[in-house]
């Protein structure tokens, strides 16, 4: 029997390293973009090494038992009596139980460093909604940069606060690791140091509707130069946009993430398109017809569930709570869709 | 048509009763909207309800579960119509709505038609009777043959034997639907399940959607019904006893499981919905009508796992026979209390947090509203209270089957049977401190983060004692591997990756990564794979001849299992690998610049290989019924009770009682016995002889 | 009655019937003196257990679940007790959900609570709590062989409970929206209906077991097999129970809000 039990020991350490060897050098993680990665992979490192541990501890003893106990063929009789170990069983309890508090204290550490905050943080607000996300800048003498890019600087930590207009929605960037729901009716936040330029993408990771899949916005990682002149343009044309009402009513559809449902170019949505939309004649789920006129646009704003077009109905609009001058600039935008 | 087989008979009707239903809906539908909508849903409400209805009537005429169905059916329309009436009198503009009736007339529908269901069938017969002061025999005697397996039966063996069926169609149905949407996933881009695809008033990502959410749904209660197929069958010739403790309630609680899956079925063609399983709001307090159809499925079923899980703890505390100790229980016997102990009081607790979103979607109750000071985020701790122990409910049972198996394959006991008795109860009690796990990211107090991590981590060492002593259980025996083996086997090494894998979900900033991603879709295929599938096939293939007297087809299994689970295996650890990497769960789509299109294709055809796989188990499963190689004797030459009489077992189990002597699992002590016949001794449930019986028809 | 074991003769059962009430009623005026004086919640919490364990000890006689039956496993009393067990477990389960209620309440309304009608929640409390008195001298009475005292007391009990229910439903819940609390209004509206509509709904189950007990006692049933009695019993306190924690909680305990 000792033969057996160095043999295993020795395949048990062997397999081990090896899985660990594999799984390491299979490069499993994305390039890690964030502060907070480095942080998320040291504990995804000592992971991999339990992992590789422990798998190796059940399953080659499980294989070798398999083949040198396996039954020879013409033996009737039965195995070795042999209930247990009562000190082999609190070992096994004992050893598991300080080898959790160890990981869990590990994993408390681990997220601490995770979530150090940095006084200077640049804050951005981030307002997901179905189906889009929504990036704000802090103002600057009164007007506010609304994005639909996340240009980031490097090296610079980033806090994040978020919101959603609708359902719940999740804010994850693989690159950066760290993941954080958009709860409606709370302010939730994410710090992320980014470290590595380059273009990254958004992804909502909770289940949020219809096109929940499609639900990614680019985030761009540049250094302070290029993010101050991209920020400077972008303040510019926020400055130009807020002169008119078209211009605000712009603002107010990206902000808000109409174009999600509603193209302007004419393409099929998960609402009527807004191409050529004042004066178009619509048919009604009731069977009636309608020409679309400011009165209406105006209603189905207020109340989109009063009078929906044919083939809408299983698309519920929610209701956004607009001023009615938003609404005159929203419809001014429209107009000029054409 | 008296010479066609009865499944033939009943297909046939599927068809012509699908087709009137459809034509029906179709009217209904075109008389309120104007105008006639193919892939609408009420056509297919309609064609649904009836071809179901009509398949049953064809194999087994009108009784039983037919009438069960005709029942809930014309319930259906009363509960709808009712309400709709109230609505026209109390002049409200929308009587009617998008699914031809609104949606609280559809919920009232639903609640009455799932009541009258359990009218029909007959399983309140004898209560009714009861509270008419009318006494009713101890037991009803049941029709040969598979017959009774249609109508309500008394006998724990029947109900079982019904639950598992009735598992495995509903596993069928929820991968067939797994089938089609990871046929959509096996490249990038929409292939067929496209925007401009339409069905049930849905288009393709909105289908991906109600599929996936309704496989999650479908394949949890099918394992719920799974598991107490094999404690209902089971554990009450385990403890030695005739039957389980409330044989009515017993059969009331497998008949709920049917109209829930009816009206599970119903809320893919009611609109579907698109929130997952999980169903959170303010997203499930907006989903169309379907979704409240899927609340009240889940609800209705809930019932079922709540009631069948009371029986078991009385059936254990009360029928054990004389001897039968505590630590003389046979583990899986050990395994059911503790499942069932979080199944009786947790499963309450997603019933009540799905009745909240109801009310708030029925009468505005603005519990998850934000706008009007709800809270989101206690709609997932409620739910969670249940659905994470609910895992525990899924893998306990199979843990116990594994257990119990080992020892018969090995020749040898189970190594430290106290601890690995403990440890089921020890993972039960520790999964009710976990819950908040699943919301490490979800914007829920901080400080309640670290705590979660700890008693998550510590599920760990009870799950460790578990693999533990299998492996030293398997050390120095001598190990046969027939089907049942192979699967137990099976089952420890993938439970093994379920449970490993686990732990780094645990550790929350990693868990921030993982949250929501593949690498969680692939970890809980494992355990669950390893917790109940392996173990479920393999309780199947070992307990199919106690229930038959003929043994399955062993190539057949071998195959079954050898392409099995190497495809598994492709599957999963594809899911991890692309999880890591950034594939979100849920999505009907992703983007190409991932390059996860080989990965995901190879992953599909593993997928498919494993459909195969289970329908070689159905053909074999069905043929070995009636063609099977006899097998009357201890065909496993188990020590356990139920192989010390003939198969199949006898209607009361036990006809010469039996009093325990010995441990259960003493193989290669000379001369031990575990129990011994006492054929003076005494009968735990007197039955009348058989002929007083009435049969079981009123 | 065969050989169940009995630890009060019938007399002093009624008696201490009595005296239980007396504790109760003093508790809930208590209760309702520290509500509308110095307001103290861990005062309110320990009061409201104290109820509830006297209607769990000597009303629903949790004890009877550790006595040991007869050994003869087809005898009437071994499948009582197997009965008495199963409803028990029930009653764990349905306590999740109250428990789940109050989760809710707690969650969204903290030390706030909506604005009701004080007297008319002391009233409805006061008459559930009567209604459980003379449950439990009915049932002590049938186990004693006094059909008629059964009877009698079972339908005040039943008539009290129909008062609490439509005292709840259709003074309470009326009075309620009427002064603008609705269910849609706010999430104490939510919070209230919901309670006190799942308490209605049990309520409405228990009259109708009362009902059933009382029909089937009226046909000369029970006088040996009377184990059902003792479950409607049971379970109409349950929902007492319930009750001695939904009361404070959405009566007494925090200040009013509309």
């Amino acid at each position: 029997m000792r033969r057996h039990y160095i043999i295993v020991g020795i395949l048990v350490i062997v397999v081990s390293i090896l899985i660990y060897v594999g799984l390491d050098s299979a490069g499993l993680m994305p390039v890690e973009a964030s502060a907070q990665a480095i942080d998320v992979d040291w504990m995804w490192n000592l992971e991999v090494i339990a992992m590789s541990f422990l798998f190796a501890l059940i399953v080659v003893p499980l294989v070798y038992s398999l083949i040198v106990f396996r039954r020879r063929k013409g033996d009737t009789t039965d195995a070795e009596h042999m209930e247990g170990n009562t000190r082999l069983e609190v070992t096994w309890t004992i050893v598991p139980l300080f080898l959790v508090v160890v990981y869990a204290y590990l994993g408390a550490i681990n997220l601490a460093s995770t979530q150090r905050a940095d006084p200077e943080a640049m804050v951005v607000r981030v307002t997901g909604l179905q189906w889009d996300w929504s990036f704000e800048y802090l103002p600057v003498n009164g007007v506010t940069v609304v994005s639909k890019e996340l240009h980031l600087p490097v090296d610079k930590q980033v806090l994040l606060r978020m919101t959603s207009n609708d359902v719940i929605h999740s804010f994850w960037v693989p690159e950066f690791r760290l993941k954080q729901d958009l709860v409606p009716g709370r302010i939730t936040q994410l710090r992320i140091t980014p470290i590595l330029e380059g273009n990254y993408k958004v992804r909502c990771a909770e289940l949020c509707g219809t096109s929940h899949a499609f639900m990614e916005k680019p985030v761009i990682v540049e250094s302070q130069e290029e993010f101050d002149a991209w920020f400077d343009s972008a303040l510019d044309e926020a400055i130009t946009a807020s002169q008119t009402p078209e211009g605000r009513g712009q603002a107010l559809v990206a902000a808000n993430g109409c174009g999600a449902c509603h193209s302007i170019n004419g393409a099929p949505g998960i609402g009527p398109t807004w191409f050529a939309l004042i004066g178009r004649t619509e048919r009604l789920t009731d069977g009636s017809t309608v020409v679309v006129d400011e009165e209406y646009v105006h209603e189905s704003i207020k109340a989109p569930q009063a009078k929906i077009v044919a083939g809408f109905e299983n698309q519920l609009m929610p209701t956004y709570g607009f001023t009615e001058e938003q609404i005159a600039d929203i419809i001014a935008y429209i107009k000029t869709l054409r | 048509m008296r010479n066609i087989s009865p499944v033939w008979k009943g297909l046939l009707l599927l068809v012509v009763a699908g087709a009137i239903g459809y034509g029906i809906g179709l009217g209904l539908d075109a008389l309120i909207s104007g105008s006639i909508n193919t892939s609408g849903p009420v056509g297919a409400a309609f064609a649904l309800l009836f071809a179901v209805t009509a398949f049953f009537f064809g194999v087994y005429g009108y009784r039983g579960i037919t009438r069960g169905l005709v029942y809930q059916v014309i319930g259906t329309l009363v509960g709808a119509l009712l309400i709709t009436g109230l609505r026209a009198l109390m002049g409200l503009d929308n009587i009617f709505g998008v699914y031809f009736f609104s949606e609280p007339a559809w919920v009232l529908g639903g609640v009455v038609g799932a009541v009258s269901f359990l009218f029909g069938v007959g399983v309140v017969h004898d209560w009714m009777q009861w509270v008419r002061g009318i006494d009713t025999p101890e037991h009803h005697a049941d029709e040969p043959g598979w017959q009774k397996y249609f109508d309500v039966s008394l006998d724990h063996k029947v109900i079982g034997i019904q639950y598992t069926i009735t598992a495995l169609v509903l596993i069928a149905i929820g991968g067939t639907f797994a089938m089609i949407f990871r046929t959509e996933l096996a490249a990038s881009q929409l292939q067929f399940l496209t925007t401009t695809f339409k069905l049930f008033n849905q288009t393709g990502p909105q289908i991906y959607n109600s599929l996936m959410s309704l496989h999650g749904i479908i394949m949890i209660i099918s394992i719920l019904l799974g598991i107490s197929g094999i404690m209902n069958y089971a554990v009450p010739f385990l403890v030695g006893a005739q039957d389980m403790a409330f044989p009515r309630l017993n059969a009331f609680a497998y008949w709920v499981s049917v109209p829930a899956s009816v009206l599970l079925l119903m809320s893919l063609v009611l609109g579907g919905f698109d929130t997952g399983w999980t169903g959170y709001p303010p997203l499930s307090a907006r989903a169309p009508v379907g979704m409240q159809m899927f609340f009240l499925g889940v609800f209705t079923a809930g019932w079922s796992s709540i009631l069948g899980a009371l029986n078991v703890i009385a059936t254990v505390v009360r029928m054990r026979t004389k001897g039968m100790t505590a630590m003389r229980l046979p583990i899986l016997v050990w395994a059911s209390v503790a499942t069932s102990i979080i199944a009786l009081t947790a499963t309450q607790l997603i019933g009540l947090s799905f009745q909240l979103v109801m009310f708030q979607r029925l009468l505005g109750m603005p519990f998850f509203d934000a706008a009007k000071g709800g809270n989101p985020v206690l709609f997932q701790h409620l739910f969670w209270f249940y659905s994470h122990p609910a895992v525990y409910v899924f893998v306990l049972p199979g843990l116990g089957v594994i257990s119990e198996l080992l020892p018969v394959f090995v020749r040898k006991p189970l190594f430290g049977y106290r601890w690995v008795a403990m440890s089921s109860l020890g993972i039960a009690l520790v999964g009710f401190t976990v819950w908040a796990h699943h919301m490490f990211t979800s914007g829920m107090n901080e400080y309640l983060r670290v705590p979660f991590m700890y008693s998550t981590l510590l599920v760990a060492v009870p799950t460790g004692v578990k693999f533990f002593s299998w492996v030293a259980t398997l050390w120095g025996g001598k190990i046969e591997t027939p089907t049942p083996m192979l699967f137990v086997l099976g089952a420890i090494i993938v439970f093994l990756m379920g449970g490993l894998t686990g732990p780094p979900n645990a550790a929350i900033a990693l868990d921030l990564h993982l949250h929501d991603t593949y690498w969680v879709v692939g970890h809980f295929h494992d355990t669950i794979f390893g917790g109940f599938v392996f173990p479920f096939f393999a309780a199947i293939y070992y307990w199919f001849p106690k229930a038959t007297g003929r043994r399955m087809n062993e190539f057949w299994g071998k195959v079954h299992f050898w392409m099995m689970t190497p495809s598994f295996f492709v599957l999963t650890l594809g899911m991890m690998v692309i999880g890591l990497r950034g594939m979100r769960r849920r999505i009907v789509d992703y983007d190409p610049a991932l390059g996860f299109d080989l990965i995901q294709l190879i992953m599909t055809i593993g997928g498919y290989l494993i459909a195969l796989s289970v329908l070689i188990f159905f053909i074999n499963l069905i043929y070995s019924i009636k063609h099977g190689e006899k097998a009357e004797g201890n065909l496993w030459n188990s020590r356990s009770p139920e192989w010390q009489v003939p198969s199949p077992m006898p209607v009361h189990n036990y006809d010469v009682p039996f009093e325990v002597v010995g441990e259960p699992y003493d193989y290669g002590l000379k001369d031990s016995k575990y129990i011994e016949f006492t054929p003076n001794g005494k009968k735990h449930i007197e039955f009348e002889t058989e002929p007083e019986v009435q049969p079981h028809r009123h | 009655m065969g050989t169940m074991v009995h630890t009060h003769d019938n007399k002093s059962m009624l008696s201490q019937g009595i005296l239980i009430f007396i504790y109760l009623a003093i508790l809930t005026g208590l209760e309702f003196f520290v509500a509308v004086t110095f307001d103290s919640v861990p005062l309110l919490i320990v009061v409201a257990l104290v109820k509830a364990a006297l209607v769990i000890y000597y009303y629903m006689h949790v004890y009877k679940l550790s006595l040991e039956s007869e050994v003869d496993d087809a005898s009437y009393d071994y499948k009582a007790a197997t009965n008495r067990l199963g409803l028990w477990l029930f009653l764990i389960s349905d306590t999740f959900v109250f428990a789940g209620l109050m989760v809710m309440r707690i969650n969204l309304l903290g030390l706030s609570r909506p604005e009701l009608n004080q007297f008319l929640g002391l009233g409805v409390t006061a008459v559930l709590l009567i209604s459980s008195f003379f449950m439990n001298r009915g049932e002590t009475l049938m186990r004693n062989g006094d059909r008629q005292g059964f009877l009698n007391n079972t339908a005040i009990t039943f008539v009290l409970g129909l008062g609490f229910l439509l005292g709840v439903v259709f003074v309470e819940w009326r009075l309620a929206i009427h002064e603008g609390l609705t269910p849609s209004s706010s999430t104490a509206g939510a919070a209230f209906f919901m309670m006190t509509g799942m308490h209605a709904f049990h309520v409405f189950t228990g009259l109708i077991l009362l009902a059933i007990v009382w029909i089937n006692g009226r046909r000369g049933h029970y006088d040996v097999k009377n184990y059902p009695v003792e479950a409607a019993a049971v379970y109409w306190h349950f929902v007492d129970v319930v009750w001695i924690f939904f009361y404070p909680a959405l009566y007494l305990i925090g200040t009013a809000v509309h």
